[in-house]
């Protein structure tokens, strides 16, 4: 039997034998890194047999996710466009894009022309998905919560399909429109899969966002990436 | 990242933005000089907060439309200080 290196190790958290999304930053740390992860969690997990504390365990994974995102990436601007709102929030129209993978059931985007992909299979293609545009889908704001579904190559749905408020915050936008925060949450809200083309993304179908939501006559946006 | 190119364009067209995300994210959003950004110190794929946590989901969204309300200029950042409870229901 070949004896497996802490390199190997790390990448088979990330689409490897081991995929799993909350820990695929581990291919990012060196080595040393990585062997830190894993005897501090281990040590923090024998504090928490005895005092119960999880918070301790929640926060060393917080840091070392951020370790592995440290960094700027591709994309740095020194300068923004903004919009000077107008209006006070209990005047104005919000709507909601996450990038977070959610559709409504019987209307999956069937991204590839799959039927029914999976999670799994969703993951395996997360290179293919890298270089399709991306497909925003309409979510009425009053679907049932068993009537909204999740699937996204590139982070761990389990919370969200626990509650989608984790990062698709449709039912407490609903609430803050019910008591007046905010002037109206507009429907339907909106949801893609942000690991996409950034070209395909910006040239193509932003363009079309921008316009329909204008058509909707959208103040605020609340953006919710993942 | 795919949303902070949505925020500048939308931005860019009349209609005001904020961004809610994990601070893991942070680096590469700060790159991307947002108008305005709030961060939660939530792992990554619940960064409104834990399932079930209702209050803190809510306290997320009334900083961030806080923001709205009161920001001047882009580039802004709320750093969104609570512990991420999925117990504490």
């Amino acid at each position: 039997m070949t004896e497996e290196t802490i390199s190997q190790l790390k990448k088979s958290f990330s689409y490897g034998s081991r995929s799993d999304m909350n820990f695929k930053f581990l291919k990012d740390l060196t080595d040393e890194e990585v062997t830190k992860f894993f005897q501090e969690l281990l040590w923090k997990l024998g504090d928490t047999l005895d005092d119960g504390n999880l918070q301790r365990i929640i926060s060393h994974i917080y840091q070392y996710q951020q370790k592995g995102y440290v960094g700027t990436g591709r994309f740095k601007y020194e300068t923004t466009a903004f919009t000077q709102v107008e209006l006070q929030k209990d005047k104005m129209r919000f709507a909601l894009i996450a990038s977070t993978g959610h559709f409504v059931q019987g209307q999956d985007p069937k991204p590839f022309g799959v039927e029914d992909m999976t999670q799994n299979q969703a993951e395996e293609r997360i290179t293919d998905f890298l270089r399709l545009e991306p497909e925003l889908t309409s979510i009425p704001t009053n679907t049932p919560p068993d009537q909204l579904k999740v699937r996204h190559g590139g982070y761990d749905v389990r919370g969200a399909i626990m509650d989608r408020n984790v990062n698709f915050p449709i039912d407490r936008l609903n609430e803050l429109a019910a008591d007046g925060i905010i002037g109206e949450f507009s429907s339907p809200a909106y949801s893609f899969v942000g690991a996409c083309s950034q070209m395909r993304l910006q040239n193509h179908a932003l363009p079309r966002w921008i316009e329909k939501l204008h058509n909707e006559e959208i103040h605020g946006l609340i953006l919710v990436p993942v | 990242m795919s949303v902070g190119h949505v925020a500048r364009a939308m931005e860019e067209s009349g209609i005001a933005t904020v961004v809610i995300a994990s601070g893991v994210f942070s680096d590469r959003l700060r790159a991307m000089h947002l108008p305005r950004i709030v961060l939660t110190d939530f792992p990554m794929g619940r960064p409104l907060g834990a399932p079930n946590d209702h209050e803190t989901q809510r306290e997320v969204l009334l900083a961030a439309l806080d923001m709205i309300d009161h920001t001047k200029q882009g580039g802004s950042i709320h750093i969104f200080n609570r512990d991420y409870c999925p117990w504490n229901l």
